[in-house]
């Protein structure tokens, strides 16, 4: 064996014991075929929304060194019918962390188009969005519709969708300080909308009727929550759950479609 | 009395009060929204006939120069909780040129507006910058348990499946009309569609055609979904094309006028996935068509040449497909996707997805590659036949589609070009691996073809008298809409390997690059005994010439009738020979291509609102494409010998709030073809007429082919650029 092959391999050795040491990993699963909503919601009926492709059944969220890697798995293998270039095309997902876990700091108020809000003891602190769209787009559409919660929403440099799983990566010491594995954490899956209401963040509308392109089963108001799954429980994937989402994304409106409760969704913690 | 009238005022006014609580509750809500949408496009073609790249229709035109801005308003009313109207209203690019001063430029002189005219000005819809009705769609949600909404007017048909009924643009994602009716049962785990598409007459029927009688002609498709949970799914669906005439025939009118048949087409479909768990999917898919139009409404036969979206006569034949995927493999990051397909030669659907979908996995060809000429053109051996795409192409590779009527009309370069795949059959693997950074991705496609047949699969009939329709015929470096040729034995190898990776400094820098082959072979005529003459008819030494005795395949046919036997000539350097090769060898027409691609590029974000990217592609194409007794069928440019194409790319996107989409990409397209079209007979030079027809240097070699077009010797030197910078709005 050459002498310089034997170093090379224990430095190797080392570098890969120790990346592995220092790798944290929260992972939480969802109950399949909850990608219902509150319980009543339906896909668009265009051939592109295909079944299982808004359900939530894995995430994982892993820091190594300075990078936190987010993974989201759904109930269908992705693909890319519009051309987006990432490897996928009609989700969306929303993450949001409460890293401090305190009460009353944080947001309360969710990113338009979504329709929900956070109890004070689980207001989210940082949300990472991961979209086809490119990063500029996502980031530009932040600031104009979600100006006040900017320096609060990561956008990865890049997204990626391959098998069932979208996955991107930001700065962990963008995140917060703090342990992640103690952080709590809510997955809202929606649709990527290129063109979104005027105040939707790049979101796909629930109607009551579903279109070609609109979900249905809620309301034509935005009283409802405008999210096909979420986690929910202790996020441990048990068939319960289902029940614990349709609680969490329960809504009431008003004669005239206005909101009279909205969606309340919780964090869910190791 | 009086309490009596009291009374009903009372309720009158309780009744107006109570309707307007119930206005205002859930009045009617009119929300007008839209998009402008700029266009800079700019190139050395110095073309100027449309703000479109490519429209190669006879009478329309196409450009790589000149700006443009078009405006789209979109009307929505949602009259009540069951019913909602949408509406656009629309300006087109076409011919609105900035120059036209809004539509007030003075009319060309050449008032057609086709090729690289701009148009009559105010008189010409394509240059007068109207405004116009695109499309209207009423949404009816009645609330019955039988049936979710119906839907009356304008859609892009994309609720069903492109093997049937593709999604549909033509200019627009809604120029196609029709009635929809959906409804579900079993808590939505059975849905159904059902509609009545009018039949498009621009392209729906034989020969880009309906009829004169077009009105009444309709496509009825009906199709169910059902989804046992989250591990299985099936669907079903059918589809009826009526396209018919008054019978002329009928001569009493009194009871009204009896219609006939001019085009029928029945497609049946099947489809089942299983999903069992996050790294397994497996779905198989199986179409059937019929089909059939009437000889005397409809073209017989397309000749050795014909143009139609749907062969003539009686047929039938079936595609299908069937897919594994295996996703992240033990979490190693590695996955595999395999797809097998078959798409028969006659199989057809009138309504298949012509552009707006990818049915295979296989990347299939480079668009930049994209019609039979060295330089993209069609044709290009006649004067007045110059390339609409330009030598650059279309961008990245091909999406294929199921039908022969490939639409790439109203595209610009950097669109994806789609390719029929009418004939296709064999297997493609795609092996990909994701790890931290690094995505790569590989395919290997092995491809047959169902058009593998000798005479058009039929012996009985002339080789003139095809009912397929050839489409720019099968030759050259490639044709996006031809699946037919009299005589194929083709067999293709596609292997790619592709791979993206990160580099973490800054913004990260994205690393991207490609490697593709290509290995084809076609034989083509196989068998001797479809040579045009008999053995030895023409004289290879000594007293040259030919004897013309005609070699026939089956009673009174024979392949003379279209590959004719050359005159004796005195060629460029005082030699006598053969104006062409005699077609006297079963590999006189041969195909054979080794094509390499490679491409390396990278891209950064330079600032928050701002991407840019850099590439740089190189293709080395060797093509043996028969030799000039074979001349391309006698009517397209020889491509045989070496190809050397390059592009160098740039790409920008900008991003600001408020705007939802503005980049710009420029091309620089630069290579050679240095032609090699055997042995066998003497060039002639081109006279001061030929060059300037045909645009080659006066004095250089070449020969004239059976038609009379000019087919150059001369090394060809490309060097072309093209941009286009576009700005769209939201508002």
């Amino acid at each position: 064996m050459k002498r310089w092959l034997f170093p090379t391999f224990v430095l190797l050795a080392v570098a890969l014991v120790a990346g592995t040491a220092f790798a944290q990993e929260v992972s939480f699963k969802d109950p399949t075929g909850d990608d219902k909503g509150p319980g009543a919601y339906v896909y668009p009926t265009d051939k592109v929304y295909k079944a299982g492709s808004f359900d939530l059944v894995e995430f994982k969220m892993k820091a190594s060194g300075d990078k936190a890697t987010f993974s989201v798995t759904l109930g269908s293998a992705l693909e890319d019918p519009w051309g987006m270039g990432g490897g996928f095309a009609t989700q969306m997902v929303f993450v949001f962390i409460d890293t401090d876990g305190k009460e009353g700091s944080g947001f309360t108020k969710g990113l338009p188009g979504l329709n929900v809000a956070f109890a004070p003891a689980d207001a989210w602190d940082k949300c990472v969005i991961l979209s086809p769209q490119p990063q500029n787009r996502v980031a530009s559409e932040v600031e104009t519709k979600a100006g006040w919660a900017k320096a609060a929403v990561l956008v990865p440099t890049r997204t990626r969708g391959a098998g069932r799983t979208i996955s991107g990566t930001v700065s962990l010491k963008e995140l917060g300080e703090g342990d992640p594995a103690t952080w709590g954490y809510q997955v809202v899956v929606q649709s990527n909308e290129g063109f979104p209401d005027k105040a939707d963040l790049l979101t796909r509308k629930v109607n009551e009727y579903e279109g070609q392109h609109r979900f249905g089963g809620g309301t034509d108001g935005d009283c409802d929550p405008h999210v096909m799954d979420i986690l929910a429980g202790k996020g441990t994937g048990d068939a319960a759950e289902v029940e614990e989402q349709k609680k969490a994304l329960a809504y009431e409106c008003e004669a005239d479609g206005a909101p009279k409760k909205t969606a309340t969704l919780p964090m869910v913690r190791k | 009395m009086r309490t009596t009238k009291t009374l009903g005022l009372v309720l009158l006014l309780v009744a107006v009060a109570v309707s307007g609580t119930a206005w205002a509750q859930q009045g009617p809500q009119f929300t007008i929204s839209g998009t402008t949408y700029t266009k800079w496009l700019w190139g050395n073609s110095r073309d100027q006939g449309a703000l479109y790249n490519f429209k190669d229709a006879p009478g329309e035109g196409y450009g790589d120069n000149g700006q443009g801005t078009e405006i789209e308003l979109l009307l929505n009313a949602k009259v009540s909780k069951a019913v909602e109207v949408n509406a656009r209203i629309h300006s087109r690019f076409y011919q609105n040129f900035w120059t036209n001063m809004g539509g007030w430029g003075q009319p060309s002189e050449d008032c057609s507006g086709s090729g690289t005219s701009v148009g009559c000005g105010e008189f010409d819809p394509r240059s007068n910058q109207y405004i116009k009705l695109r499309g209207v769609t009423v949404t009816l949600t009645p609330g019955y348990s039988w049936l979710d909404s119906a839907t009356i007017g304008s859609s892009d048909w994309g609720m069903f499946d492109p093997y049937v009924v593709g999604r549909i643009r033509y200019i627009d994602r809604d120029n196609v009309q029709g009635l929809l009716f959906q409804g579900s049962a079993m808590d939505k785990a059975l849905t159904w569609d059902a509609a009545r598409i009018s039949l498009p007459r621009l392209w729906a029927g034989p020969e880009y055609k309906t009829g004169n009688f077009h009105v009444a002609d309709g496509a009825y498709v009906g199709q169910f979904k059902y989804s046992g949970g989250s591990t299985w799914d099936i669907g079903g669906l059918v589809q009826w094309v009526n396209d018919i005439e008054v019978d002329s025939r009928d001569i009493n009118w009194d009871d009204g006028k009896d219609t006939r048949m001019r085009f029928r087409n029945t497609v049946f479909g099947a489809k089942v996935g299983i999903h069992p768990n996050a790294t397994v999917d497996a779905k198989a898919a199986f179409y059937y068509s019929t089909y059939e139009s009437a000889s005397d409404l409809a073209p017989a036969s397309f000749g050795m040449n014909g143009y139609s979206p749907v062969p003539a006569g009686k047929h039938d034949d079936w595609s299908g497909k069937l897919n594994l995927d295996f996703a992240d493999l033990g979490g190693s990051g590695f996955g595999v996707n395999v797809e097998a397909f078959h798409i028969g030669a006659e199989y057809a659907s009138a309504m298949a997805a012509r552009r707006e979908s990818d049915v295979l996995l296989t990347e299939g060809h480079d668009s930049t590659w994209a019609l039979p000429g060295p330089g993209n053109a069609t044709y290009g051996i006649w004067g007045g036949n110059p390339t609409v795409i330009g030598y650059g192409g279309w961008e990245g590779n091909a999406q294929q589609v199921a039908t022969i009527n490939v639409d790439n009309q109203f595209t610009d370069f950097n669109e994806p070009m789609a390719e029929t795949a009418i004939g296709w059959r064999g297997i493609t693997v795609t092996p990909t691996y994701q790890s931290g950074n690094l995505e790569l991705a590989g395919e290997y496609t092995y491809l047959t073809y169902d058009t593998n047949w000798q005479a058009w699969g039929d012996d009985s009939r002339a080789i003139t008298n095809s009912p397929f329709p050839a489409m720019d015929m099968q030759v050259g470096m490639a044709s996006y809409r031809s699946a037919y040729a009299p005589f194929q034995d083709k067999t293709t190898h596609i292997a790619l390997l592709k791979g993206k990776y990160v580099i973490e400094t800054g913004k990260g820098i994205d690393l991207f690059g490609k490697i593709k082959l290509i290995s084809e072979t076609d034989k083509r005529l196989n068998d001797a005994k479809y040579l045009p003459y008999l053995p030895g008819d023409c004289a290879t030494s000594g007293d040259l010439g030919c004897e013309n005795q005609k070699n026939f395949y089956s009673t009174g046919n024979s392949t003379a009738d279209f590959f004719n036997n050359p005159g004796v000539i005195t060629g460029a350097n005082g030699q006598v020979g053969y104006q062409w090769k005699p077609f006297n060898d079963v590999s006189d027409d041969d195909r054979d291509l080794s094509y390499v691609m490679i491409q390396a590029g990278a891209g950064y974000q330079w600032t928050r609102d701002l991407y840019g990217s850099l590439e740089y592609i190189y293709y080395d194409a060797d093509l043996e494409d028969g030799n000039t007794a074979f001349q391309a069928y006698n009517m397209m440019e020889m491509a045989s010998g070496k190809h050397q194409k390059n592009q160098l790319i740039a790409k920008f996107r900008y991003t600001l709030g408020g705007l939802s989409e503005c980049g710009l990409v420029y091309e620089y397209n630069f290579g050679t073809f240095k032609p090699d079209y055997g042995d066998g007979f003497v060039p002639t030079t081109a006279s001061e007429e030929t060059a300037s027809s045909v645009h080659v240097p006066v004095g250089s070699l070449g020969f004239f082919n059976r038609y009379g077009g000019w087919n150059t010797m001369e090394k060809r030197e490309f060097d072309q650029q093209r941009l286009k910078a576009y700005l769209k709005i939201l508002f």
